[in-house]
């Protein structure tokens, strides 16, 4: 059963390229399930990740219906690690791979089954931008990307035809600020420990992230310079632990939070007015009429990845549909709607032919807007004559300096974050 | 019933107002944060007047999504009161008696209501992983191809977050069924045992309806402390949530006052039926005062 | 005639055969009727309990637990609790602040409901005015918990109406930080939630004392002061220890409320099993949680000493 279906998935793959090739390349893969009962995937992500509008775009083209389920960042390792079989399609984070792919719960996805697979993004695919290397600390995700063979718990080396997660957004984050209520001029990431802003800012609860926060702020800072900051050694972490408690205890922490929203509301209601974010929660926080600005930074940008895989026990259809989804993900429509948001998104061409040149222009050129800038549901981001915080997508992605991180000391690093939160 | 109260009575009366105004204050800004128009906010001041919010809850069309934890909730809620009552009025029957073990069991009771909430969570999430690990490796094993493929968890609503809701409200059931025979006048069973009446019947005909406005008590009880638990059911609904744990991860993750719009909604909705149990009751006691 | 001494032997040998079997009925109904709720706390309370006590022994990875018999979890909880001192440890600094939370809120729980049940069962007259007051009292506690806490963030915040009112009032210039995620919050918090628990056993103790014990009291010349303390608050007891093992209990395992109110920034030993099990540390979550549960039974059995609960019911 699985591998007639999979024969035939692979003969109309060869068809399609041929088909792609004639009518370019905004063409769909043709909708092969339709002729069979409707395939439901299970899709298991944060909530951010999951737009109803592209759930809703998948379905008519594809008639493939999408159910989310949606958990905490934190929650989406847990699911994978102790139900692998509760969904069918997980998009999560590259830095939980070093957790997730010796639990042997996921598999490779065959590379010959994406079509865009040579056209991903190379900042992801190679660590580089415009042949550049960007700063590979921490858990780049070109470094988890290829796994031996298809079951395979270790990570290759080298580019291989198994991959572990298909990228869907990623982004690089630095701090956010309420230019309205700070007077200073921003410049390096040890604003965050500034003493000035004690009791106004804030820092991510997920261990993996916030730990790069704290490196970058306590780098600058000078007062360490790390060996790897992605991958500390003992001492280090006890340093970086040390340190953050110490500032906790003088008060420089507003709160702590650990999802997207949680960061808008707290920079929103004026409880921060410096923290790490996202660029798409400076957009939130901007569609609700208050200042919000992304800084960029002199140490560079904290970047982050995300990315479909499968689990091991997908098969048959399901496992077809699941190609089909992501094949779809990356023709085009799914990439602008997330770029309206603020994300990246995996491949950058086929996002493009679906934006009109302005928005193009906006979002990754890093030029003025022509005209006013839409988000997806209609609401006005920004009036024309903005321009984007950070520039264009070169200059922002090609700025990375680290990557979220699972190091190789992770358990011992979560236990002494835990004593941070503690202390 | 004219003579003068003393001073302390207006001190209390002052002190109960205050408290009246700690308990509603928070509640009724909700309610006004959650009439807002379009543009409100999370937080004061209030922007417009409206019933926006209210239409977006109830088209499920914003950011909470919370229909299907509603309806597992409200299920898992029934199912639970059903059985707190059934198991509580059963081992309020034993205790009566003398029987081997009522210390122990008793003793369990009374633990299983002062362990902390999440250490029970913990044990019954521990105890479902290994038979989870159990089953998988015993599909493994045999090669049974359910298992290995479809088998997700012995987790879920109705398994592991059942039994986590009963371990909380068992403990009340069977206390308040303490209360209850405590004030119990045996002579009603002896009499209807003299007149010749089985066990079944003296039971049916004559100890049920003597305690059923308390049993209601305890349904009221077993429901409410089902629907509202958040603590026990954190790590044992598996890949569900309940309603609570579903407003949890929201309150963290909703950006706009929707989620007082279902604050205010709920709160409603349990003042109703708070009412409609309370009518119930006084609807028994005065037919059987009649019947009296 | 006959027949009819006939029909009455049979009837009495009828129940006679009736009797005996309803003789081993009852030795063994109250163990069918017990059955069901061992059953359940069996395979829900004692199973999970041995289950974690078992596992805070095991090893773990990033992805699975694995059998073994190791104190290493228990050794890293209290890694430098003896090397540091006179300076704390974070576990002990963790369990006395979540203590400092009990015993604040305890009192506080106890004196505001004490204070209402006392007036409910003492100053309200009529029955029908004792009910819409107990009614006032209860309906909050029937909306959900978490909406009910997070009813305070918009009250609280920086620019909280608190805040603002206050401000714009003159009494003061700068906002209030230390209104939310702040110690305040979360006692400010707990107390609103759990101070129903206080109430309800206490206004039932409150309505068994015997009035006519009270007017003796006061003929034999007892001021209103010692009414209370002599007669009414020592047969309040039950009421005032069935409520504090509650209150106790619940705030010792508390996390979400120290997480939302105290923007998760206070430390609480619910708080940090909660996030062991976040990141899968199994084994380690179920050391803190064994250490807990010894800690709230040693409390809670002390209590116990002091009041029969099947009795004073």
């Amino acid at each position: 059963m699985t591998d007639t279906s999979r024969k035939t998935a692979t003969t109309r793959r060869g068809v399609l390229k041929g088909a792609a090739a004639l009518a370019g390349t905004a063409a769909f893969p043709a909708p092969f399930v339709h002729a069979q009962e409707r395939v439901t995937l299970r899709y298991l992500s944060t909530a951010v990740n999951q737009s109803p509008s592209i759930a809703e775009k998948a379905s008519e083209d594809l008639g493939i219906d999408i159910e989310y389920i949606s958990v905490n960042t934190d929650e989406v390792p847990r699911r994978v690690i102790t139900q692998p079989n509760s969904f069918d399609l997980v998009d999560s984070e590259y830095f939980s791979l070093p957790n997730l792919v010796p639990s042997g719960n996921m598999v490779g996805m065959d590379a010959n089954r994406i079509d865009r697979i040579d056209d991903l993004a190379t900042v992801i695919a190679e660590g580089k931008v415009e042949g550049e290397n960007v700063g590979w600390d921490g858990t780049a995700p070109h470094e988890v990307l290829y796994l031996e063979d298809k079951d395979a718990t270790t990570f290759a080396s080298e580019p291989t035809e198994w991959i572990t997660l298909i990228p869907t957004t990623y982004n690089a984050d630095t701090l956010g600020l309420r230019p309205d209520l700070i007077d200073k001029e921003i410049t390096s990431w040890a604003s965050l420990l500034d003493p000035d802003f004690a009791g106004k800012t804030a820092i991510i609860n997920i261990p993996s992230i916030g730990i790069m926060d704290a490196a970058m702020a306590l780098e600058a800072r000078g007062d360490i310079s790390y060996g790897d900051k992605g991958n500390m050694t003992r001492e280090e972490i006890d340093f970086t632990i040390e340190k953050l408690i110490e500032a906790k205890r003088a008060g420089q922490f507003r709160a702590f939070w650990s999802n997207f929203q949680e960061s808008v509301n707290l920079m929103a209601s004026g409880e921060v007015v410096i923290q790490s974010m996202w660029s798409p929660a400076v957009t939130a926080v901007r569609t609700q009429g208050i200042e919000c600005v992304y800084q960029p930074l002199d140490e560079g940008y904290r970047a982050w990845a995300s990315g479909f895989g499968l689990p091991r026990t997908i098969d048959g259809r399901k496992e077809d549909a699941a190609y089909e989804f992501i094949n779809w993900f990356l023709s085009g429509w799914a990439g602008a709607h997330l770029s309206r948001q603020g994300y990246y998104p995996a491949v950058l061409d086929t996002a493009k032919e679906y934006m009109e040149p302005y928005e193009w222009a906006y979002w990754y050129e890093g030029e003025k807007a022509e005209q006013d800038i839409l988000a997806p549901d209609g609401k006005v981001l920004e009036k024309a004559g903005a321009v984007r915080d950070g520039g264009s997508y070169w200059e922002r992605m090609g700025a990375v300096t680290c990557w979220n991180a699972v190091m190789d000391e992770n358990q011992y690093m979560v236990r002494k974050w835990n004593e941070f939160i503690a202390a | 019933m004219t003579d003068r109260r003393p001073r302390s009575f207006y001190v209390l009366f002052g002190i109960f107002l205050l408290f009246m105004m700690f308990l509603y204050g928070p509640m009724i800004s909700i309610l006004m944060l959650s009439v807002q128009g379009s543009d409100g906010g999370l937080v004061f001041p209030v922007r417009g007047f409206s019933t926006y919010w209210f239409e977006k809850l109830w088209a499920g069309t914003g950011q909470v999504e919370i229909g299907g934890a509603l309806r597992r909730s409200f299920v898992l809620a029934l199912v639970v009161m059903v059985l707190t009552v059934a198991i509580s009025v059963l081992a309020g029957l034993a205790f009566r008696h003398r029987f081997r073990g009522s210390t122990v069991l008793l003793y369990v009771a009374i633990s299983s209501l002062i362990v902390p909430s999440i250490v029970v969570s913990l044990g019954i999430a521990l105890e479902f992983r290994l038979i989870d690990d159990a089953i998988k490796d015993l599909g493994v094993a045999w090669d049974i191809g359910w298992i290995q493929s479809g088998f997700v968890s012995a987790l879920g609503p109705f398994t592991s977050g059942l039994g986590a809701h009963l371990t909380w409200t068992l403990p009340f059931g069977l206390l308040i069924m303490f209360a209850v025979f405590n004030r119990f006048d045996p002579a009603y069973e002896e009499a209807a045992r003299d007149l010749g009446a089985t066990p079944w019947q003296t039971f049916r005909h004559v100890t049920l309806p003597i305690i059923a406005p308390f049993l209601i008590g305890i349904a009221v009880f077993g429901f409410t402390l089902s629907w509202d638990e958040l603590a026990r059911s954190s790590q044992v609904m598996g890949s569900d949530n309940t309603l609570p744990m579903q407003l949890a991860a929201k309150t963290t993750t909703v950006t706009d006052p929707e989620i007082y719009a279902l604050g205010s909604a709920t709160t409603a909705g349990s003042v109703l039926f708070i009412i409609m149990m309370f009518t119930l009751v006084s609807l028994i006691q005065r037919r059987r005062r009649r019947l009296l | 005639m006959t027949e009819l001494t006939d029909t009455v032997t049979e009837a009495r040998q009828d129940r006679v055969s009736v009797k005996m079997s309803r003789r081993t009925g009852l030795v063994l109904a109250p163990y069918l009727q017990a059955a069901p709720m061992a059953l359940v706390f069996f395979f829900f309370f004692v199973l999970p309990l041995a289950a974690t006590i078992a596992v805070s022994f095991w090893q773990y990875t990033q992805y699975s637990i694995e059998p073994a018999f190791t104190l290493e979890n228990y050794n890293d909880i209290f890694e430098g609790c003896l090397s540091d001192l006179p300076d704390l440890c974070t576990t002990f600094r963790t369990y006395l602040s979540t203590l400092k939370f009990c015993l604040i809120v305890w009192a506080l729980t106890l004196t505001i409901g004490f204070t209402i049940a006392y007036f409910l069962a003492f100053h309200v007259r009529t029955l029908k005015f004792q009910v819409i007051c107990f009614l006032l009292c209860t309906v909050p506690f029937w909306t959900s918990i978490v909406i009910r806490m997070i009813s305070w963030i918009p009250l609280l915040g920086r620019n909280g109406l608190i805040n603002e009112t206050l401000i714009s009032m003159g009494i003061i210039h700068v906002p209030l930080e230390g209104l939310i995620y702040s110690d305040f919050a979360v006692i400010l918090s707990l107390t609103h939630l759990y101070t129903l628990f206080m109430v309800v056993p206490i206004f039932n103790s409150l309505m068994r004392i015997d009035r006519t014990l009270i007017e003796a009291a006061r003929d034999a010349g007892a001021s209103g002061f010692q009414v209370l303390t002599v007669v009414i608050i020592p047969l309040a007891r039950p009421g005032i220890l069935i409520g504090s093992i509650f209150v106790i209990t619940v705030v010792m395992g508390d996390f979400l409320t120290m997480g939302i109110m105290g923007g998760q920034q206070i430390a609480s030993v619910g708080k940090i099993i909660q996030t062991q099990m976040q990141f899968l540390q199994f084994p380690l979550a179920a050391a803190n949680a064994v250490i807990l549960l010894l800690a709230v039974l040693v409390g809670v059995w002390a209590l116990l000493k002091l009041v029969d609960i099947r009795r004073e019911l």
